[in-house]
Order: C-alpha cells, then sequence, then structure tokens
C-alpha cells in the first residue's frame, strides 16, 4: 500500500434531504485505471467530485496522498494536483485553445508564460490538435474540444486524472479519438479514474471496476472478474442491458 | 395633421429658444455620461458584493438593490432634493446649500444611485448565466477564487453583459429626463419651457424627441459594432 | 420629525393613492390589448404591418415617459379640437407609451412558444389569427406572466409622473401637503415607504411566478 494516492474514508454526501453517497469506504492506487460505472444517479459522478472537493461532503473525509480534504486550508493548490475532464468540455469560450491550457499552470502552478506554452505545445501534439492552438473552443469539434480540455487537464502535470462521463456529449465517431487519448494516457501509467458507461473501453483499458447504485460501492473486482463472474444480481443485469446495445 | 395649427420652425433658432435648446443638450448629455459611469462603478461593486460568501455582504448588496428598484425615481429625486439636505448636520446643510448648481448634483446623485442598482442586477444575471461548469473547470485546476473570477468568469460575463450595460446608458438618458421637475435645465426641459413661452409645443418637443431618437440610433450602431468586435469566434452572437 | 402631519393629512394622500392606482389599473387595461394586437403584427410575414408596428415602438422606447406625456398633454386638445381633460390626455398618453413595452414583452413570449406550435396550428386547419389567439397566445401568455407583472410595476411607477401636468395622483398630493405644511421629510419618506411596499410585493409575486415557471 505503499502508492495509496486516494483513501475515501466513510464518505457521505446529501443533496438537501437526498441521499447522494451512502458511507463510501475505498482507495486508489497510483498507475492504476479505475472505472466506476452503474445506472444514472447512482453516485459516480458525486463520488468523483468529492475527490477534488468539488463537492462539499458533509460527513467522513478524502484523503489525496495523505492530506485530508476536509482539514485542507489551500484546496486549490491541492486541485492543481488533480486534473479533471467534463462532459461538456468546459472550455472557457472566451480564450484560444492555448490560453485554455496555459492558464491554471501559468496562474495556479506560477510557471513562466514561454515555458506554460512549450509544454502545451507538447501536449496538444500528444491529443493531436496543435493545428488548433489559436482557434476558439466553438471553432472545434466536439472530438477536438475534448482532446483540447485532456490537454488542459494533463498541462497540471496531475498525479491523478479524473474523467467524468468524458464521451457522453459526444458522436460516435468523436468518442473514439477521446477514448484513444486516454487508453494511451492509461497505458503510459497515468492513475485515472473514469465515470463512463464505454464498457469496451472499461474491458479493454481499466484495471479495475467499480459498480455503484443508489449511493454504495456493490461490487469492485480487476476488469476480468467483473465481466467473466459478477457476483450481484444488480451488475449483472446492468452488464445485460449494456452490453445487448454494443 | 393638426387642425388649428401655425407651424413655425424657424423660432427655434431665435433666442432665447436656441440658447435653451443648446444648454439643455449639453445638461442633458453631461448628466447622463458621468451618472452612467457613476452608476457602473458602483453597480459593479454592488454586484460583487452580492456574490460573495458573507451572508452579511449579500445581504446590503440585495437590499440596495431591492430598495433603489422599487421606489419610483420621481420620488428618490424628490427626496434627495427636498429631504436629504433636511437630514445634514447644520453646518453641513448650510455648505450643501451653498453648492453651485444644488439641483445638477441633486440630480447626479439621484441617477447614479438608481442606475447603479440596475447595474448590479444585470451583472448579478449576466453571472449567474454562466454555466456551473465554468466555474467547476476553473476550480478543478486549482485556481483560486479571485483568479477565477479574474481570467475566467469576469472576461466571460463581461461579454455577456456588453448589451445590457450599453443600453443602460440608454436608460439613464431618457431618465434625465426627470430631472427637470428639480429644475435642471435638460433638454425635454428646455422643450417645455419653449412649448410655454410659444406656445409652440409642436416643435419644441420634436427637438427633444429628435435628440433622444438620434442618440438611441447612434447608441445602437455603438452596441451592434461592438458586440461584434467582442465576438467570441465560432460562438453564434446571443440575443 | 413630526409623523402627526400624515395621520392630519392621511384621506387627502390616500385620495392620491387612490387616483394613481386607478390611473395604473386603467391604463394597463387599455395598453394590454392594444398590445397584443400590436405584437401579432410585429412578427408579421407582411411587411406593411411589420413596419408601422415596428416604427411605432422604436419610437415610444427611444423617447422617455415624460416627454410623451408632454406630446400628449400638448396634442390631444388640438387634434380633438376640445378640451378632454387632464386625466383624459394623461391616459391616452400612458396607454401608448405602455402599449410599446407590453408589445415586446408579448413579442418575445411569442417568439419563446416556437414556429413548430404555429405549424401545428395551421396544419390543423385553424386560421393564421385563430392559432394566434387559440395555441400560441395562451402559451406565451403563461411563459411572459412574470415579466408582464414586473412591467406593471413599472406602470405604477411611472403613474408619478402625472404629477408634472398637475394631476393630482399620490406623488402630487403627497407634494401638495408639504407645500401646505412644509414637512417634506415626513411626507416623502412616507410616500417612499408606501410606493416601495405596493412595489416591492409586486416583484416578489413576479419572482415567485418565475421559479414557478421554471419547475413546469
Amino acid at each position: 500500500m505503499s502508492n495509496l494516492l486516494v483513501d475515501v474514508r466513510e464518505l457521505n454526501l446529501w443533496y438537501g434531504k437526498y441521499k447522494a453517497l451512502d458511507n463510501i469506504n475505498t482507495s486508489f492506487t497510483a498507475g492504476k485505471c479505475v472505472v466506476i460505472c452503474g445506472p444514472s444517479g447512482s453516485g459516480k459522478s458525486s463520488l468523483l467530485r468529492c475527490v477534488n472537493r468539488l463537492e462539499e461532503f458533509q460527513e467522513g473525509d478524502v484523503l489525496f496522498e495523505g492530506q485530508s480534504l476536509r482539514e485542507c486550508t489551500n484546496i486549490a493548490s491541492l486541485r492543481s494536483e488533480i486534473g479533471m475532464v467534463f462532459q461538456h468540455f468546459e472550455l472557457y469560450p472566451h480564450m484560444s485553445i492555448l490560453d485554455n491550457i496555459t492558464l491554471a499552470p501559468r496562474y495556479a502552478k506560477k510557471k513562466s508564460k514561454p515555458d506554460a506554452e512549450a509544454h502545451a505545445y507538447v501536449l496538444m501534439e500528444r491529443v493531436g490538435i496543435t493545428d488548433q492552438a489559436l482557434k476558439y473552443p466553438a471553432e472545434l469539434s466536439g472530438g477536438q474540444q475534448q482532446r483540447a480540455a485532456i490537454a488542459r487537464a494533463l498541462a497540471l502535470e496531475p498525479k491523478l486524472m479524473l474523467f467524468d462521463e468524458p464521451t457522453s456529449a459526444l458522436d460516435p465517431e468523436m468518442i473514439v479519438e477521446v477514448l484513444r487519448v486516454m487508453r494511451d494516457l492509461a497505458m503510459e501509467g497515468m492513475a485515472m479514474l473514469v465515470v463512463t458507461h464505454e464498457m469496451g473501453f472499461a474491458r479493454e483499458v481499466s484495471d479495475e471496476i467499480i459498480f455503484m447504485d443508489e449511493g454504495k460501492i456493490i461490487e469492485r473486482k480487476n476488469t476480468e472478474d467483473f465481466f467473466s463472474n459478477p457476483n450481484s444480481k444488480r451488475v449483472q443485469d446492468f452488464l445485460d442491458r449494456i452490453l445487448v446495445k454494443i | 395633421m393638426a387642425l388649428n395649427y401655425d407651424f413655425e420652425w424657424g423660432l427655434l433658432l431665435e433666442n432665447p429658444h436656441k440658447e435653451w435648446i443648446i444648454e439643455g443638450l449639453a445638461h442633458t448629455v453631461g448628466l447622463s455620461l458621468t451618472a452612467w459611469v457613476i452608476a457602473l462603478i458602483i453597480g459593479i461593486l454592488i454586484g460583487t458584493i452580492r456574490m460573495t460568501q458573507s451572508p452579511l455582504l449579500r445581504f446590503i448588496g440585495t437590499a440596495y438593490v431591492e430598495f433603489f428598484r422599487n421606489i419610483p425615481l420621481l420620488v428618490q429625486l424628490f427626496i434627495w432634493f427636498f429631504v436629504f439636505p433636511l437630514m445634514l448636520p447644520n453646518d453641513l446643510m448650510f455648505a450643501w446649500n451653498r453648492l453651485p448648481h444644488v439641483p445638477l448634483i441633486t440630480a447626479l446623485l439621484a441617477l447614479s444611485l438608481f442606475t447603479a442598482a440596475r447595474v448590479a442586477e444585470h451583472i448579478r444575471a449576466g453571472i449567474s448565466s454562466i454555466p456551473k461548469g465554468q466555474f467547476d473547470a476553473a476550480r478543478s485546476s486549482g485556481l483560486t477564487q479571485v483568479q477565477m473570477y479574474r481570467h475566467v468568469i469576469i472576461p466571460y460575463a463581461f461579454r455577456v453583459m456588453i448589451p445590457t450595460i450599453t443600453s443602460e446608458f440608454l436608460t439613464v438618458f431618457k431618465n434625465s429626463a426627470l430631472t427637470l421637475t428639480i429644475g435642471v435645465a435638460e433638454i425635454t426641459g428646455a422643450a417645455k419651457a419653449i412649448e410655454a413661452w410659444s406656445f409652440h409645443g409642436i416643435e419644441a418637443y420634436t427637438v427633444a424627441s429628435v435628440t433622444y431618437m438620434t442618440t438611441t440610433a447612434i447608441v445602437v450602431l455603438f452596441m451592434s459594432w461592438l458586440e461584434h468586435r467582442l465576438r467570441i469566434p465560432g460562438l453564434i452572437a446571443r440575443k | 420629525m413630526d409623523w402627526n402631519v400624515i395621520i392630519v393629512n392621511l384621506p387627502f394622500l390616500m385620495k392620491g393613492l387612490w387616483m394613481s392606482i386607478k390611473l395604473a389599473v386603467l391604463v394597463i387595461c387599455f395598453a394590454f390589448p392594444i398590445a397584443c394586437v400590436m405584437a401579432v403584427g410585429r412578427i408579421s410575414n407582411r411587411l406593411w404591418i411589420r413596419y408601422p408596428s415596428a416604427i411605432f415602438v422604436n419610437i415610444m422606447r427611444s423617447n422617455p415617459l415624460i416627454l410623451i406625456v408632454f406630446w400628449f398633454f400638448f396634442l390631444v386638445p388640438i387634434l380633438t379640437g376640445r378640451p378632454v381633460g387632464d386625466f383624459a390626455s394623461v391616459m391616452i398618453g400612458f396607454v401608448v407609451f405602455f402599449a410599446a413595452y407590453f408589445t415586446e414583452i408579448i413579442r418575445s413570449g411569442i417568439q419563446s412558444v416556437g414556429r413548430n406550435q404555429i405549424q401545428a396550428g395551421l396544419s390543423t386547419g385553424l386560421s393564421y389569427f385563430q392559432t394566434m389567439r387559440m395555441i400560441v397566445l395562451p402559451q406565451a401568455l403563461r411563459n411572459m406572466i412574470p415579466a408582464l407583472i414586473t412591467e406593471c410595476v413599472i406602470v405604477f411607477q411611472g403613474t408619478t409622473i402625472a404629477y408634472v401636468v398637475g394631476l393630482r395622483e399620490f406623488l402630487n398630493s403627497t407634494f401638495l401637503v408639504t407645500e401646505r405644511t412644509l414637512r417634506p421629510a415626513e411626507l416623502y419618506i412616507f410616500a417612499a415607504i408606501v410606493y416601495f411596499i405596493v412595489c416591492f410585493a409586486g416583484s416578489l409575486l413576479a419572482r415567485q411566478l418565475e421559479k414557478r415557471k421554471v419547475i413546469t
């Protein structure tokens, strides 16, 4: 357990009276790609958003590299260690792609402008959008926007990447290009937490799969085991439904 | 159209009418421009206060906006003009009354504070029109609250708010007409005076109406030019 | 401060307030139907209908209310050729002015309903005006109720402008009492409070309905 990255302890989250996360205990290690799946409203995204405290949980705690998020007084600097990719990209529409990528490195990590830009070009090369550097988000296709958003998250040189349904808002032909970037990232040993319905990606890329329902973790298994012999009936039903579609 | 009416447009160029018109134009333009600028500053301040975490500051901001929006401007003008000096300590009151152009200063005060409330409301609406995900994206990348507003939220909101903030100038411009009631010689007041002096209301009011309509046209043209210039590439101009 | 002056003059002041309310209600009742017709004209495909209504709306919206009141106060007697009274002159000015603002609210309400509803209506054999009256306007009305209430509050605030032609509404009544009693502080603060209560209640109502609209 020396490379423990995130430790979730007795985490509870409510939206008003609605309990979104119900006593979650789990942990994530460096270098692993974990997929979180489950029906909508099961709390997958909420759990992900607790890991960088975008969601202010009421009970329990999340430890990132041993540092308690509850007690963390400089949450901004902790967040700059974790990259996040959103369903709707959330690129800043009034900035060029290059500026989108360099903003946080320059202001949150105090990098010089030339350094940040040099690094940005390396990342854009990696996700294949170098030609788009000076364009604005709305001029790009959805797939390009999402790859730009991944580059923006990677620019933090994060220890962990969070993906919140990164392909749900994309057309099928664009999903492939985004998943390819994510797969390469996983192969390089980036620690990743991915909320997704792409079970093909999960099967091929992830090391472990977490299945959630009604705010609880129902099952957590090695990817192979998860598909070959799921324990619970609910997981089986879920897989039957989702795999038929593929 | 008029049945019993002799048009006499030439009288507009005769004195004292001409002088009144020129003075009226100067007052209308000067007063509304100054009030608009002051209102922007105060409005941005109040708007920002309403975005903070502190419940007290938020309450003050909201109270300001509700207070100034729910009392008719004419009543506010009267209060600043008739009541406000009485509330001052004696020596201050004398100093106030000795100021040159008391009506003009009062008008500026009332118009600015009234318009600031409207500006603050536009700013709140502008900021709340920003998708929640933009805040998440900025926060998740480790920007501080101040950096987030400085680089992401305000530049974005600014573009959303340009049309409303610019057209707010037209609102002040028109509202400045009310100040004739406390004796500011602005353009509507000048027109009214010419009408009372000469009974040639149509000519007199035409001058005032043309002033407002031309200004509106110019500002609208300027606004579409500005919107075009600050347009974010790829985004369809929002209505 | 001597609040007694309010109590002594309350009947007179309340008569003024009643006049303000009467004026506002009448203006709304006349301006609204006119605006409904004009709003339909504003989005008509026929240019000879659309342009005149657009020009009218834009002229009204680029002039201050006080100037419109002066215009009508001067013009109505000339045009009608006989004295119709101050109240009628002011009323006509207010109705014409606010009809333009109501028109814009109704127009955007209609446009919020969307083309498909019109197509659906026409496809079942209703005429354009039947479609408007029975299908589009009822939906549009629901969407724009908050904006309409806000505008009604603005009409009520606008009635203060009748002061400039000496109509004895609430603000003018207050002014007359201050002239006689020389107690402007108490009286204007009282007036402000009364206006605030009425207008704030209207604003709250509009906001409440706005919230409800979002849910459905």
